[in-house]
């Protein structure tokens, strides 16, 4: 297995657009993630402005355990980014035939795309590894009290997010895969989320429940909106055992649809 | 001889289109094989089969005796069509990934480059390459676990007549260490100075399998020259000719069967005639392959 993910690895850690691409992933992760204060204090003067107050402390957007649920619902945002990178990274295989002549050479189709899901792993677990620590930094200046159980609250929300990424690579890959163009995969990858919405919002009237089924929408159940919060408003503060499944059940077949295309396609 | 490569019934259609029909094939060990045929008449489809890419529509086809799967390919070395590497990566890198992908030390890297002469190249972009230092690092890349069989597809092509040459001498030099070597062309010529064994392929189908030495059986052609008036009444007298024309300066004889060369040198030598120009023509590829194709159409 390792092998596999060290055969992906060694492709990837020479390509520029590789190193671009990630490097500014994970940099906007970084910074946004760690500038929430900022984008308070602007709302402060703003409101200011307007001749009204707003308290910062009423909003404790770093404070644990509301950091973690916070950081990881906006860092969901940016994993088009990723997922553009793997898109690049699959079609390349394709437009540069090296998919054909690594199986020549003696890989075998599913292990190609063995190496593939394991380097999608591997960059979920770093964007989850990436978030704990600044979670856990921001949360430590920030937080009023710190106690190890408020650390540890929440912490549920980290395999979600793993899920989170992890399932939107493996579309990626299934799209790159079943299209082998890497502009018009991108495309279709940008739009996935309008034309899910689309299609939600013609079928609401008939059959409402069939829309958690849908993967866009599992995927925003799995982790909700968590500002209404501090509106006073209820929010899920929770990870629902229902959008687990479902979203495990639909990263489990995008993978496996990229199997069976790859299985029984000549390259 | 040990069986290599055997084929049996391999048949492969696209939609309407029979690329490869019902092919039955077998290669030995140490053979240089070459499969010749117009362009089109599915060698690059049957080799894409053998290696697994093109999933075959029926038939079926073994390396060494056992099931194809992708360890057995580990022991294969082939260059399809033209070379595939990634442009972005240095061609040492290249290799070190194909390495990692057959699963063979990294030790080889230095000697197969070594081999086809690119050493000074190895950390260039391979983006920079040449099409011939391509197609020399993509054998390279073939010989790279120190394969027993090698599969190259259509090596020369788009080659300059220094990078032909450089192939072929690399090609005889790596058939001289006992590989097995399956070559596919079109380019008849090559495959009579490098190949054993040949097949042809037309339309998909196999139209002819044999040795090479075959083409040279049968009756022999003599082309003389000598400075002596009646050179062509002295070469209808011998007693061994078939024919005579008369062709550029010189005489084509096409003698009898068992009758060679020597007998014709003796006979004029005999007659008081001394030929300044006496060769055996071999009958080339070439003439054969289209006489075997215009004989099946």
């Amino acid at each position: 297995m390792l092998h596999l993910l060290k055969i992906d690895l060694k492709k990837l850690t020479s390509y520029r657009t590789f190193w671009i691409v990630c490097g500014l992933y994970f940099l906007t992760l970084g910074f946004g993630a760690a500038s929430g204060m900022e984008f308070l204090k602007w709302l402060v003067s703003t409101f200011e402005s307007f001749g009204q107050e707003l308290n910062i402390a009423r909003i404790p957007l770093y404070h644990f355990p509301d950091v973690w649920m916070n950081l990881i619902w906006f860092s969901g945002l940016l994993k088009i980014v990723l997922a553009i990178m793997v898109v690049i990274s699959i079609t390349n295989e394709y437009t540069y035939r090296t998919l054909r002549q690594n199986v020549i050479d003696g890989l075998s189709r599913s292990e190609f795309l063995t190496s593939k899901i394991l380097t999608n792993i591997l960059l979920s677990l770093m964007s989850v590894a990436m978030i704990f620590v600044i979670g856990l930094v921001t949360g430590l200046i920030y937080s009023p009290y710190v106690t190890i159980d408020r650390i540890t609250t929440d912490l549920e929300f980290f395999p979600a997010y793993f899920l989170e990424i992890f399932f939107f690579l493996s579309y990626a890959l299934m799209l790159g895969i079943l299209i082998q163009r890497s502009g018009l995969t991108i495309i279709l990858l940008l739009l996935s989320q309008m034309i899910e919405s689309i299609i939600t919002a013609n079928i609401d009237d008939y059959v409402p429940w069939l829309i958690p089924f849908f993967p866009m929408k599992s995927v925003w159940n799995l982790i909700t909106f968590p500002l209404p919060r501090y509106a006073f408003q209820e929010i899920q503060d929770y990870v629902a055992i229902g959008s687990i499944l479902i979203v495990i059940g639909w990263t489990f077949l995008f993978n496996y649809f990229s199997f069976l295309k790859l299985k029984h396609s000549d390259i | 001889m040990e069986t290599v490569l055997s084929i049996t019934n391999l048949t492969k259609r696209f939609n309407r289109l029979t690329a490869v029909d019902k092919l039955n094939l077998e290669v030995k060990a140490g053979q240089v094989f070459g499969l010749l045929g117009p362009n089109g008449s599915g060698k690059t489809t049957t080799l894409g089969m053998l290696m697994s890419v093109i999933n075959p529509t029926a038939g079926s086809y073994s390396w060494f005796g056992e099931v194809p799967s992708h360890h057995i390919r580990k022991k294969i070395g082939a260059v399809l069509e033209h070379p595939i590497f990634y442009p972005y990566l240095s061609g040492q890198k290249n290799l070190e990934l194909n390495a990692m992908i057959k699963q063979c030390p990294p030790d080889n890297i230095a000697n197969v480059l070594d081999l086809v002469e690119l050493t000074d190249r190895r950390d260039d972009k391979y983006k920079t390459y040449s099409l011939g230092m391509k197609q020399r690092l993509a054998i390279a890349s073939a010989l790279l676990n120190n394969p027993t069989v090698l599969i190259l597809d259509e090596p020369t092509n788009g080659l300059d007549p220094m990078g032909i040459a450089e192939i072929r001498e690399l090609t005889k030099k790596i058939a001289a260490i006992g590989k097995t070597i399956i070559l596919a062309s079109h380019l008849l010529d090559e495959v009579q100075k490098v190949c054993t064994h040949f097949a042809i392929l037309r339309k998909g189908n196999l139209i002819h399998c044999g040795p090479v030495e075959q083409v040279n059986a049968g009756s022999e052609t003599i082309e003389v020259r000598a400075d002596n008036g009646g050179l062509s009444e002295l070469l209808l007298k011998f007693g061994g000719t078939s024919a005579v024309a008369r062709d550029n300066g010189f005489y084509n004889v096409t003698l009898k069967e068992s009758f060679h060369g020597k007998d014709l040198n003796r006979f004029l030598f005999e007659n008081g005639v001394v030929a300044d120009h006496l060769v055996t023509k071999r009958k080339s590829l070439e003439k054969m392959f289209l006489e075997i194709l215009s004989e099946t159409n």
